[in-house]
């Protein structure tokens, strides 16, 4: 196989190898930086959250009627609706929630010690810090690990808009961040004094492992111009069973309810993610077009041989050149086209990352990621030009001999 | 009307410089119907190239019906081919998937004539020719003979001051050679100038004159005197 | 001779089918994806409200309370506040709003279901501010009082339609009369409230007066923050709650700088007072400024710009190395007819016209893929949905760039086709 002939009739159509070659390497780009893209994505959506997403159920509702302006009612209502839910098989605990982890926006308050005050100066997401006013079943139905004291009890109980010190649960960053190198058990904050800390679990995706702030209460809220969450634990696999019963059962404390949210915090934080996946999908659609492109312009390159070099071809033949010879003859051209647009390809994938790392988040390439899309475009283009390649093969020798 | 004066037309290639025409000095009159012949690689096809306006020269002067060449643009040779040249090849050169109608036409397209004008004269250059009732066939349908008659309808169209034939009988049988050189030489008596390059001796010696292109120069010029009859045979309208 | 072109670009049309129509399918596919992206991004970043953006004033202010400082002005701001605002004089009108929620039900209606409202409590000045098209009826013109003007989808869910100026709705146990009802009213972006990611969303159901609001409660479906400890709306009219937006409609645009003074003066007259801890920092936008610095455009439609970008210029590519092989089977008609006396720039003509109608029929195709594409995008990133239209500004760029790409692609078959000695084929 003579490489240097090879190389110079590709010089010879300059032109063509050359759109060719720009091609492959956009291709590339693409194909490497889409797939990064993708495994970004889904690592984000496989992150341990430290809770079981596919055991909790997520029930969001309004109050339709005036009725739940008065907040005894209200609060007996919510009461009576959680006592419900816990007698349906499959549950193991139901809470009240102002909040669900993973959420834009939120319930969120700072957070000091009392003797403190200026902690936020040297903290700002201690300005953020989220609320999670609810009963003393939170910790069961998120999971959460204790690292130091206790959860809180149903002695914790305290009314709504009670101006009493209450008890409060914090989470470990949040310790961690208020007071660094002693205990926090017992210290009053102006949320309230701390009985216990719990181990982190993500709240919020966007911050960092250490700034998982959290408050815990035991001060359920009902009110009725805000909406209401109630987060339901169930055993393994029941999930679907006890979601279908909920509606029945809440509206058969009280009608004038409106369901507009039943989802597990699985499918709460796959809709967080949801645009992300959205242009992943856009891009992997997109790559699969320009393969598909690409390879239109493979066969049309390796078309040339038989449109325009029938001659040339046949003249080889009648000197000898078996058929396997000319398949590999065109193949071996389309694999040093594909090398060469394989090699300016990197530099088009780092490039294009980027460009794209502008506007989103995305990874570096690595070298395995670029070493799966070169071998995708090596099948692809291969595949595209063994056609042509088979029938240039087919041009018969008696060619060499023809003059008209 | 045609005047060459020491044409040259030299081809660069990458070490070597190849004269194709060296010198070259050539005068036609109206009326004259001139063979040119010569071996291969003489350089009868560069003259005609340039006497068709189809290639430059490097040196040297051209005229053409009393216009001069010189410094025009490619719109104004264009044109100029357009008007007073008439090309007939070897190949008959006719657009395949083009009625003969429509293959007579297409010079006439480029003149900015009205769909009548381009109407009457196809069919009055295709009645000359002999083959008016075929207008509508395609060039696959008809035989070499009568594709090359069509080329040379298509040629006329324009009215051309010069016909420039490239071995003209060269892709056709004697007979149907003979049916073409007959047409020729009809409309050469009816005042229309041919140059002619051709192979056969024969054909050279029907002319009334002959020129003969050696290494890129006119070698010989014969004049014959104008042949009185032209022996012709009943054949077969193929 | 411009028909004759024609016919003859149609002629070369049928002789090669399959290759001009994967020609036209590569451009279209790739143009298509363009527009779509295009038509996308030129409605996020449009001007909803042209003829006054640059007069109309969002405002944002460094009133907080407390020493605790946060990084930029607050965009919401406290009653007394907003209150200060609306009192402005040298301005032509002022609105003061916060974005809430209801349960609403024809109160004359026998069934008990409610539907659920997005809410606007706000003060009167909304309604010419923003141009609101009004069907029937008016807006209310004071800020208290039991009435309010509903938008028309509301109006189709309530009553299927038509003129029901003066019927009463039942919100949350609370009747309204309807003083007004708009056309169908869309911004995009919501210009009005382009913070909280609620840029896209559709106009509001309700447009409730604003003190009426705070008396009865309803809760603030928008950002909040608040330094005193508030349990209820109604008394939080003096206390440091944070939930309000205004807006201030300038005579001129170039009256900004009174606007900056009166409240710069006011800012002071605070810290003199001992109540404005932070420093001074009243920051000004119009409409489009405001929109700017909301990020209102999506990152990821940017980022997929330059995808699709780099995916047109394949596929220009393509059919670029497509329109070639035409060229070589091209060459002997080419040369023919220049030797019959067509010059080049006529058979460049016809060349340019050729690829120009293929340009055509591509945008037409290509319009048609990027209304398919434009709804899945949206399918896709959901959080646009609202955004899939393709407008006026897209389909003339569809069509210039059609017709520019078909050029391009042809454009080295034609300089090739001008370049060669014409002998050459006819031998």
């Amino acid at each position: 196989m003579n490489i240097k002939a090879l190389i110079k009739s590709l010089f010879l159509r300059k032109f063509s190898t050359g759109l060719l070659l720009l091609q492959l390497a956009l291709t590339l780009g693409l194909i490497i930086n889409s797939t990064i893209l993708a495994l970004d994505t889904k690592a984000k959506l496989e992150k341990d959250t430290g809770m079981p997403l596919d055991e909790m159920l997520v029930v969001v509702s309004s109050s339709t009627s005036g009725a739940f302006k008065e907040l005894s009612y209200a609060a007996s209502i919510a009461e009576e609706d959680l006592a419900k839910i816990e007698q349906i098989p499959g549950v193991i605990a139901a809470a009240t929630s102002v909040q669900l982890p993973i959420q834009t926006g939120g319930w969120n308050g700072n957070v000091n010690d009392v003797d403190d005050q200026d902690a936020v100066l040297r903290d700002r997401y201690l300005k953020f810090v989220a609320k999670f006013h609810s009963n003393e079943k939170l910790a069961q139905i998120f999971d959460l690990d204790l690292a130091e004291g206790r959860y809180l009890t149903e002695a914790d109980r305290t009314p709504l808009f009670s101006e009493e010190e209450m008890n409060i649960v914090i989470t470990e960053s949040l310790k961690n961040a208020l007071y660094p190198s002693e205990s926090a058990i017992g210290k009053l904050t102006n949320a309230g004094r701390i009985v216990g800390v719990v181990k982190d679990f993500v709240i919020n995706p966007g911050l960092a492992d250490d700034k998982q702030y959290a408050v815990f209460t035991n001060m359920p809220v009902t009110l009725a111009e805000f909406v209401q969450h109630y987060i339901i634990r169930v055993e393994p696999s029941q999930l679907n069973q006890v979601k279908a019963q909920i509606r029945d059962v809440i509206l058969g404390v009280q009608p004038e309810r409106d369901i507009f949210g039943l989802f597990s915090m699985r499918e709460h934080m796959d809709s967080f993610y949801a645009n992300d996946q959205g242009l992943v999908s856009l891009f992997i659609g997109l790559c699969i077009l320009m393969v598909v492109i690409t390879a239109i312009s493979s066969y049309a390159y390796a078309q040339f041989h038989i449109t325009q070099q029938t001659k040339l071809i046949g003249i080889r033949r009648a000197l000898g050149a078996t058929k396997k010879d000319i398949v590999m003859y065109v193949l071996t051209e389309n694999w040093l086209v594909y090398a060469l647009g394989c090699l300016i390809g990197i530099g088009a994938t780092i490039g294009f990352n980027v460009m794209l790392s502008q506007y989103i988040e995305l990874s570096k390439p690595d070298f395995v990621l670029a070493a799966m899309g070169v071998g995708i475009l090596f099948v692809a283009s291969t595949l595209a030009t063994w056609l042509p390649a088979k029938k240039t093969s087919n041009i018969p020798p008696v060619i060499a001999t023809k003059t008209v | 009307m045609l005047v060459m004066n020491n044409i040259s037309r030299i081809y660069c290639g990458e070490s070597i410089q190849t004269h194709a025409l060296r010198d070259f000095s050539l005068t036609v009159e109206q009326g004259e119907f001139v063979a040119v012949t010569g071996p291969s690689g003489s350089g009868k096809s560069t003259f005609l190239n340039v006497a068709g306006l189809l290639d430059t020269f490097d040196q040297g002067s051209y005229e053409l019906d009393g216009v001069g060449v010189d410094g025009m643009n490619d719109n104004q040779i264009s044109r100029l081919r357009n008007e007073k040249i008439g090309f007939i090849f070897q190949n008959y050169n006719l657009i395949p998937d083009y009625s003969i109608f429509d293959n007579v036409d297409m010079p006439l397209r480029y003149r900015g004539l009205s769909a009548k004008e381009r109407k009457q004269r196809v069919e009055n250059a295709l009645e000359k020719v002999g083959l008016a009732a075929r207008m509508d066939y395609l060039p696959s349908q008809l035989s070499g003979g009568q594709q090359q008659r069509v080329a040379i309808a298509r040629a006329l169209a324009g009215e051309p001051k010069i016909l420039l034939a490239d071995e003209p009988t060269g892709n056709l049988d004697s007979l149907m050679a003979r049916q073409v050189m007959e047409l020729l030489h009809k409309l050469n008596q009816e005042g229309t100038t041919i140059i002619m390059v051709t192979h056969d001796p024969d054909q050279a010696r029907e002319v009334s004159r002959n020129v003969q292109i050696i290494d890129g120069q006119i070698t010989d010029s014969k004049i014959y005197a104008p042949v009185a009859e032209m022996p012709t045979q009943e054949v077969a309208n193929v | 001779m411009f028909s004759y072109y024609l016919k003859l670009s149609f002629i070369n049309f049928k002789r090669s089918p399959s290759l001009y129509a994967l020609v036209l399918l590569t451009l279209s596919v790739g143009i298509g994806l363009v527009c779509a992206n295009f038509a996308l991004i030129s409605v996020m970043s449009g001007d909803p409200i042209p003829e006054k953006s640059d007069r109309l004033i969002h405002v944002s202010m460094n009133t907080w309370a407390t020493e605790t400082p946060h990084e930029e002005p607050l965009h919401i701001l406290r009653y007394r506040d907003a209150m200060h605002i609306e009192k402005a004089d040298m301005v032509k009108s002022t609105v003061t709003f916060f974005a809430s929620g209801i349960y609403v039900r024809d109160s004359e209606s026998e069934s008990l279901a409610r539907i659920n409202a997005s809410v606007r409590a706000t003060t009167a000045g909304f309604f010419d501010l923003t141009n609101a098209p009004f069907a029937y009826g008016t807006g209310f013109t004071e800020n208290t009082g039991k009435v309010l003007v509903i938008g028309d989808e509301l109006n189709q869910q309530l009553f299927g339609g038509g003129n029901n100026v003066g019927k009463v709705l039942e919100l949350a146990g609370e009747l309204f009369t309807i003083v007004g009802i708009l056309e169908p009213w869309h911004l995009r972006p919501l210009f009005y409230h382009a913070t909280e990611n609620m840029a896209f969303n559709n106009t509001d159901d309700i447009f409730a007066p604003l003190e009426t609001a705070i008396d009865l409660n309803w809760a603030v479906h928008a950002r909040s923050s608040a330094s005193d400890s508030v349990r209820t709306l109604d008394e939080s009219r003096d206390k440091n709650y944070f939930y309000l937006q205004s807006w201030v409609e300038l005579h001129k645009a170039s009256d900004r700088k009174f606007l900056q003074q009166y409240l710069d003066n006011y800012s002071q007259s605070l810290k003199d007072a001992g109540e404005h801890p932070l420093d001074i920092r009243n920051e000004l936008h119009d409409v489009n400024e405001w929109l700017l610095k909301q990020e209102v455009v999506d990152e990821r439609v940017l980022a997929f710009s330059i995808a699709t970008g780099l995916f047109l210029v394949v596929c220009i590519f393509n059919a670029s190395s497509l329109l070639l092989s035409r060229f070589h089977a091209a060459k002997f008609e080419v040369g023919l007819r220049r030797a019959v006396g067509a010059s080049k720039s006529q058979i460049l003509t016809q060349g340019l016209i050729e690829s120009s109608l293929l340009g055509v029929v591509a945008s037409v195709v290509a319009i048609g893929l990027s209304g398919l594409f434009l709804i899945f995008s949206t399918e896709m990133l959901p959080n646009l949905a609202n955004l899939a239209v393709l407008n006026g500004e897209t389909l003339i760029a569809g069509v210039i760039l059609s017709i520019v790409t078909a050029n391009l692609a042809s454009l080295y078959s034609i300089y090739r086709a001008n370049r060669y000695t014409i002998s050459a084929e006819l031998k």
